[in-house]
């Protein structure tokens, strides 16, 4: 099991360079005087500037593994340029905004992950009886309907109509207390900072901003994941190994839960790193929809203005996260199923 | 036999109500086992026989099938007025049961140790840490080389008849008194199989329960068993013991079995075969079952259907027309 985590963690750095490989080839497609844009830290470096000079002393025309050695160890330092539509470096711009998206992410995942496969399981337990074909119309609707659509309809319900979730991260009275003095900003994530605070008003107050946004991004992988589950459970239920655990005298849940679950989430999980992929997908739509400043909704903005720096640094964060994802799929894996770890 | 039937069947009936009709898996079977001895019960793919087996472990899946008739006395206990919990008690403890297939039949994602205490910790009041000796020591007892080891191993990591062999270990690990053995050689290579059918008359003679042996080979049975029931088409056409049925078959099914199978002395251009093919369950023959297949039928067998009957002492066969039977192997014993 150990060795097979460090094998994983040993391919972990080829994998890392290749990503950063393919965003500078990306980069690398543009022309020296738009790359020159990620260079400069403010436009009003380029007053009374002859842009030539400057592509010749920042190295533009070099041979690409020159230009590649210095970008990389740039990125390594954290320096990705100067992002246009933030305002500010790029790296500053996703400090800033990756607290927001965190937020949102984390508890759209975890809840449809854990509710998924209960639901799924459940659904199983009751093929066909009322229970399963409720659960299943629910599915194909929240399956069915667009991310975009679905959050401009909570917004019209529960803002419009019924003003219980509001859009943005908090109301401007408590944005108020947030960035004033006696408020301390541990983590930016708005509910752990409440907390740290003891200001419950303001956990309160990130909580029901929330709730309308996490259904949003959520509501789709609710669905997907519980018919995976099904799907899944309804096919180890069916095996020899299950029939033998009822012919020893196991109680039915027992069955179920302890010798048919565990076999059932091998796709399950398989599954669940694509759908942390489709999160990080929702988050542009549901960000902009719910007007939340984080990680999508800059990445949506920066990709309108032509902002390049922010754009090719988001490919850069988004393949390094999608590689850790990817890494804690495989290691699920080998918790799961014996017969992986020793392959 | 004067001894308490262990077991005791009567006019069982087992059917699938299914979209396509009603399949009458097992439609009256009867039979019983007495403690210690081996039941051989035989016949084709889809006679009936796994169908039996599930019905007395009440394991079969319902809806669509359903226990309709019949009783199932076990230590004249009739185990179909029983309720899920009180039958939780009687699976692997009182009657256990191994199946044809080792590969599917453990779960990949435990350990053995963990499969085999399992059973001991519900049916037994002992720690885990006993438990794990006896698991253990048991398989030991089944032969399984390097028992400490093997314990923490999982299935995948271990061979067909290993497998089967942890799978009787776990059976026999509540110390059974009837253990119900589905094929459980039907998946092994040969070799293996002589070995699998050894350990188990070896631990038959060792533990003192009764076996019933479920299988589609005729060989397995005579190898093992005391008492044979032949199955054909959800019912039992021949009931006699191991000896008579081998010696002087008395239905034309078993006697058509016989013939299949091929003998080293005979040099025989071809087997014989049974001509035609099992009915299909949702449309069994009026009459006698076999009635298409067999060359005595009369309009007779294609309207009536015949009943087991004593034709010997201790020998049941249900046939109209045994007679044609004795007439065509007295012509044969000739030529």
């Amino acid at each position: 099991m150990i060795s097979y985590i460090v094998r994983r963690l040993l391919i972990l750095p080829i994998i890392l360079i290749g990503v950063t490989l393919l965003v500078f080839s990306m980069i690398m497609m543009l022309g020296p005087y738009e790359r020159l844009s990620t260079y400069i830290k403010d436009p009003a470096e380029l007053k009374n500037v002859d842009v030539d000079v400057l592509v010749t002393k920042l190295g533009l025309n070099d041979p690409w593994y020159e230009q590649y050695g210095r970008w990389i160890s740039g990125v390594a330092r954290g320096d990705m340029g100067w992002s246009e539509s933030a305002g500010s470096t790029v790296t500053q711009a996703f400090l800033s905004r990756f607290p927001a998206t965190a937020e949102l992410g984390l508890l759209a995942l975890l809840p449809v992950v854990v509710g998924g496969v209960i639901l799924g399981v459940f659904a199983s337990v009751h093929h066909n009886d009322f229970w399963d074909h409720v659960s299943r119309v629910l599915a194909i609707i929240g399956w069915s309907v667009p991310t975009f659509v679905f959050g401009l309809i909570m917004l019209m319900i529960f803002y419009g109509t019924l003003g219980w979730f509001p859009p943005s991260r908090l109301d401007s009275w408590a944005l108020d207390i947030v960035n004033s003095a006696g408020f301390i900003n541990y983590t930016n994530f708005f509910i752990i900072d409440g907390l740290l605070n003891a200001n419950f008003a303001i956990v309160g107050n990130a909580i029901r901003h929330l709730v309308a946004p996490v259904i949003t991004i959520s509501i789709l992988w609710w669905a997907f994941i519980m018919r995976i589950t099904r799907s899944s459970m309804l096919e180890i239920l069916r095996r020899d190994y299950i029939r033998t655990a009822r012919a020893k005298g196991v109680k039915e849940n027992v069955v179920v839960y302890k010798h048919a679950v565990r076999n059932a989430l091998i796709p399950v999980v398989t599954v669940a790193g694509r759908m942390v992929l489709g999160l990080l997908g929702g988050l542009v739509i549901t960000e902009t929809i719910f007007n939340i400043k984080g990680l999508g909704q800059f990445m949506a903005q920066a990709a309108q203005q032509l902002d390049y720096p922010a754009v090719l640094g988001g490919t850069l964060y988004f393949g390094f996260l999608l590689i850790l994802i990817n890494l804690c799929v495989d290691v699920s894996y080998a918790i799961i199923d014996p017969r992986i770890r020793l392959e | 036999m004067s001894k308490e039937k262990l077991i005791d069947v009567n006019d069982l009936a087992t059917y699938f109500h299914t979209e396509e009709g009603t399949v009458k898996a097992v439609d009256g079977v009867s039979f019983e086992i007495y403690p210690g001895e081996t039941l051989g019960i035989v016949g084709e793919s889809g006679c009936g026989k796994s169908v039996t087996s599930l019905s007395i472990m009440r394991l079969i899946e319902s809806p669509p099938g359903k226990i309709e008739n019949g009783e199932i006395l076990f230590n004249g206990k009739d185990l179909t007025k029983l309720n899920q919990k009180q039958m939780r008690k009687i699976r692997g403890n009182d009657i256990s049961m191994i199946f044809q297939e080792p590969m599917t039949s453990l779960n990949p994602v435990y350990t053995v140790g963990d499969q085999i205490m399992e059973a001991i910790l519900i049916h037994k009041d002992v720690s885990k840490k006993e438990a794990r000796q006896e698991a253990i020591d048991m398989l030991t007892k089944v032969g399984i080389p390097l028992p400490e080891q093997r314990v923490d191993e999982y299935p995948h990591q271990l061979s067909g008849g290993m497998r089967q062999r942890v799978m009787i270990a776990m059976s026999l690990s509540c110390d059974p008194q009837l253990l119900i053995a589905d094929e459980p050689t039907t998946a092994l290579d040969v070799t293996i199989q002589a070995q699998i059918l050894e350990l188990m008359n070896s631990l038959k003679r060792q533990f003192g329960m009764a076996i019933m042996m479920i299988t589609h080979d005729l060989g397995v049975i005579a190898e093992v068993s005391d008492r044979v029931a032949v199955m054909y088409a959800g019912k039992v056409v021949e009931y006699a013991d191991v000896k008579d049925l081998y010696g002087d078959p008395k239905h034309p099914y078993t006697w058509g079995l016989m013939y299949s199978i091929p003998h080293i002395e005979k040099d025989l251009e071809r087997l014989e075969a049974i001509p035609g093919n099992v009915p299909n369950p949702l449309n069994f023959p009026e009459g006698c079952k076999f009635n298409t297949r067999c060359q005595f039928a009369t309009d007779k067998c294609r309207v009536d259907e015949p009943e087991l009957e004593e034709v010997e002492e201790g020998h049941y066969s249900a046939c109209w027309h045994v007679d044609k039977l004795e007439e065509q192997k007295a012509k044969q014993g000739r030529g």
